[in-house]
C-alpha cells in the first residue's frame, strides 16, 4: 500500500502534447498503468478502449481477462510497446517514472496526472478524459463526484469533529498522516486526526495514540492478520475511548485508495464510520 | 587466554554490575517517552488512566522486547565470533539474519496454505536461520581453513542473493500480501502482549542456556579445531549445537523485531575488552551488555521524533558501521596486510 501510494515523482500531465488539434482525436488503444486510471476510463465508457491494464487492476471485473503490462509499481515497456497503445495513461510512481520517460522516446504519449491531494482529483479525471478523446464524459464523471461527494460532507457538516486514528499496520504501528490522500478525506469526513501531523504515512509510537485517545480507530491492517490477535491489540489498551465504546472497526478497501468514480462511496464508509449518526 | 583466571568472585561481580545497570537502564527507559506521563495516576493497575496504559502497555512490554532482542543478538554474535574463530562475525553480517527474514517471509506468504498456525513464522525464521549458517560456513570452507575475509564477502553474497529473493516474492504476491511483507521485515519492538515478551524470553533462554553449556568448547575451539579437538572437544558436535542455538536466537529475534544489525557485533567487542575472552563470562555479559544497548537504543529511536518513530536498526546501524570499519582496519593492520 505505501509503495502504491507514495507516489512522488512529479510526471507532467501530457494531455496537451497528446491532442493537439482543438477537435479531441479519440485513441483507439490506451493502455493503463493504474488501477484508478482503470476504473476512470470504465466509467467515461473508454472501457472498450483499454487494451491492456496493469496487475493492481482488478475492477470493474472484466478488467480480469485483460492482458497485464506488469505491476503499477513496475511496468513492462515491452510488454506495452506491444500492444501498440495511440495512448498509455497512468499515475506517477517512482516505479513507472523510467518506463514512462522510455516510451515517450519511442514516440508513445504518455499521460500521467497527479493525483496525490483530493482538491486535484476534478483535473486529474479532466486530463484522462481528455487523452481518451472524451473531453464531455469527463466533466460529467466529475460533475457526478462532485455532487456525491458534497451529499456526504453535508451529512457530516455541523457536527462535532471526532478524534480519529486510521492505522495501515500494527506493528510497526503505521498511520494515514494529515497530507495523504486518505488523511484529507478524514478530515473532509469530520475527523481530528490523531495521527503526528505533517508526514503522510508517519510510523507512530504507540504511546503518542493513547495519550491523544481517539474517539474511532479505524484499522485497514485488521483481517490481513488473524482477526482475533489483531482486534486484541487495541483490545490491550482499554484506557482508550475508542475501544470502551466499541469503535474499532476493521476497514479494508480499495474505493478509498484509488482517485476515481468510487471515491464517494469510499467516502461514505469512511464518514459513516466517523459519524454513523449521521445515517441514522 | 583467560581461561584459568576466571574466578567464581569475578563472574558473580561482573555479572552483577551489569545486571544492576540492566535493572537502572530498564526503569530509566520507562520512565523516558515521548509522552509525559503523570506518575500518580500511572500506577492505577485498572488501566483506566492513559498514564497507567501508557506505561504497564506501551513502554515496560516495550522495553522487556528490546533487552530481551538485544541479549539474544549480542549472545548469538560471541558465540559465532568464537566457533568460527573471525571477530567480524555477526548474524546480520553472516546473512543468518536475512535468511531468518527470507524463510519467515515464505511461511508469512504460505500461511494461507499452511493453515495459518502462528508458530508457522517464527519455526520458518528458526529453520532459515540454520540453513543459512550452514550455508554461508559451508561455502567459506575453503580446504579445511575458513579465512576471515572469505566468511565476509560470503555473508555479503548470501545477503545480497536472499534480498533479491525477497523482492521476487514481493513483486509476484499481490498488493495486500506485498504491504504485509514489508511491515514484517520491518517489524519493531513494540508490543503490548506480555505473552510476546514471555515467549521470546523462554525461546533465548534455551538458547543462552545451550550455549552456556558450551562455554568450555568455546573456549577451546577460539584457538583451533585441532587444539580443541585435542583438549578433548568433540568439535562436530559442539559445532552443531552452537549452530542450532544461535540460529533459535537469530530466528525468535528476526519474527519479532525484524533484521536489526551490528548488536551482535559491537557488543561481544566492547565486553570481551573488559572481560577477556572466556565464555563462561562473555556468553553472560554479552546478553547482559546487549541488553543495555538495545534498551538505550530504541528508547532513542522511540522518543527523538516526538510522536513519529525510526526503526531501531537506524540507531544501531548509526552507532555499529562505523565501530565496524574501525574493527576491520585494526584487524588488517595487526594481521600486516
Amino acid at each position: 500500500m505505501l509503495v502504491a501510494i507514495a507516489a512522488l515523482a512529479a510526471l507532467p500531465a501530457r494531455a496537451d502534447e497528446a491532442s493537439p488539434s482543438p477537435r479531441p482525436t479519440v485513441p483507439a488503444r490506451i493502455v493503463s498503468l493504474a488501477p484508478s486510471v482503470t476504473e476512470t476510463l470504465f466509467a467515461l465508457g473508454a472501457g472498450p478502449r483499454v487494451v491492456a491494464v496493469s496487475t493492481f487492476c482488478d475492477y470493474p471485473p472484466e478488467v480480469r481477462s485483460l492482458p497485464k503490462i506488469g505491476s503499477f509499481v513496475a511496468p513492462s515497456v515491452e510488454a506495452i510497446i506491444a500492444q501498440r497503445p495511440d495512448v498509455v495513461i497512468g499515475a506517477p510512481s517512482p516505479g513507472n517514472h523510467e518506463a514512462a520517460l522510455a516510451l515517450e522516446r519511442v514516440g508513445i504519449a504518455v499521460v500521467a496526472p497527479d493525483p496525490e491531494h483530493l482538491a486535484a482529483m476534478p483535473d486529474v479525471i479532466r486530463t484522462i478524459a481528455a487523452a481518451a478523446g472524451v473531453p464531455d464524459e469527463g466533466e460529467r464523471l466529475v460533475a457526478r463526484i462532485e455532487r456525491e461527494m458534497a451529499a456526504v460532507r453535508a451529512r457530516v457538516a455541523g457536527l462535532p469533529r471526532r478524534r480519529v486514528l486510521m492505522a495501515v499496520g500494527q506493528d510497526p504501528l503505521v498511520g494515514v498522516g494529515d497530507t495523504s490522500f486518505i488523511g484529507e478525506l478524514l478530515a473532509e469526513a469530520g475527523a481530528t486526526n490523531v495521527a503526528p501531523p505533517g508526514v503522510p504515512w508517519p510510523r507512530i509510537t504507540l504511546e503518542y495514540v493513547v495519550a491523544r485517545d481517539p474517539e474511532v480507530i479505524i484499522d485497514t491492517s485488521m483481517g490481513t492478520e488473524q482477526q482475533s490477535g489483531a482486534s486484541g491489540f487495541w483490545q490491550r489498551l482499554p484506557s482508550l475511548a475508542a475501544v470502551r465504546d466499541g469503535r474499532v472497526y476493521a476497514f479494508r478497501s480499495d474505493r478509498i485508495l484509488r482517485p476515481g468514480p468510487r471515491l464517494p462511496a469510499g467516502f461514505e464508509d469512511l464518514a459513516r464510520l466517523v459519524h454513523p449518526e449521521a445515517w441514522r | 587466554m583467560a581461561v584459568g583466571q576466571l574466578t567464581r568472585a569475578r563472574l558473580v561481580r561482573v555479572n552483577g554490575v551489569l545486571l544492576a545497570m540492566l535493572a537502572v537502564s530498564v526503569v530509566a527507559a520507562a520512565a523516558i517517552g515521548p509522552v509525559r506521563i503523570d506518575w500518580r495516576r500511572a500506577f492505577d493497575l485498572s488501566l483506566a488512566s492513559p498514564d497507567a496504559v501508557i506505561l504497564f502497555r506501551t513502554r515496560i512490554p516495550r522495553v522487556l522486547m528490546a533487552a530481551i532482542v538485544g541479549g539474544a543478538l549480542a549472545t548469538a554474535g560471541a558465540a559465532l565470533q568464537a566457533l568460527l574463530r573471525n571477530p567480524l562475525a555477526d548474524p546480520h553480517l553472516l546473512g543468518v539474519s536475512s535468511g531468518a527474514a527470507l524463510a519467515g517471509v515464505c511461511a508469512l506468504v504460505l500461511r494461507p496454505v499452511l493453515l495459518g498456525h502462528t508458530l508457522v513464522v517464527p519455526a520458518a525464521a528458526f529453520a532459515g536461520a540454520l540453513a543459512s549458517m550452514w550455508i554461508v560456513v559451508g561455502l567459506s570452507r575453503v580446504d579445511r581453513r575458513l579465512e576471515s575475509y572469505t566468511l565476509l564477502l560470503v555473508g555479503v553474497i548470501y545477503n545480497a542473493f536472499a534480498g533479491a529473493l525477497l523482492m521476487f516474492i514481493n513483486s509476484v504476491v499481490d498488493f495486500y500480501q506485498a504491504h504485509n511483507v514489508l511491515f514484517w521485515l520491518m517489524g519493531s519492538l513494540g508490543t503490548t502482549d506480555y505473552t510476546v515478551v514471555g515467549a521470546l524470553a523462554l525461546y533465548t533462554l534455551v538458547g543462552l542456556v545451550m550455549l552456556l553449556a558450551r562455554a568450555r568448547d568455546l573456549d577451546c575451539l577460539s584457538l583451533g579445531d585441532d587444539r580443541a579437538a585435542e583438549l578433548g572437544v568433540r568439535v562436530e558436535r559442539a559445532r552443531v549445537v552452537t549452530f542450532v542455538a544461535a540460529s533459535l536466537l537469530v530466528g525468535a529475534v528476526v519474527s519479532v523485531s525484524g533484521m536489526i544489525g551490528f548488536v551482535g557485533l559491537v557488543i561481544p567487542h566492547l565486553v570481551r575488552l573488559r572481560t577477556g575472552s572466556d565464555h563462561r563470562l562473555l556468553l553472560p555479559a554479552s546478553y547482559l551488555a546487549g541488553a543495555i544497548f538495545l534498551v538505550w537504543a530504541d528508547t532513542a529511536a522511540r522518543t527523538a521524533l516526538g510522536g513519529t518513530e525510526m526503526p531501531v536498526g537506524v540507531v544501531t546501524a548509526l552507532c555499529g558501521a562505523p565501530f565496524f570499519v574501525y574493527l576491520l582496519r585494526r584487524e588488517r593492520r595487526r594481521a600486516g596486510m
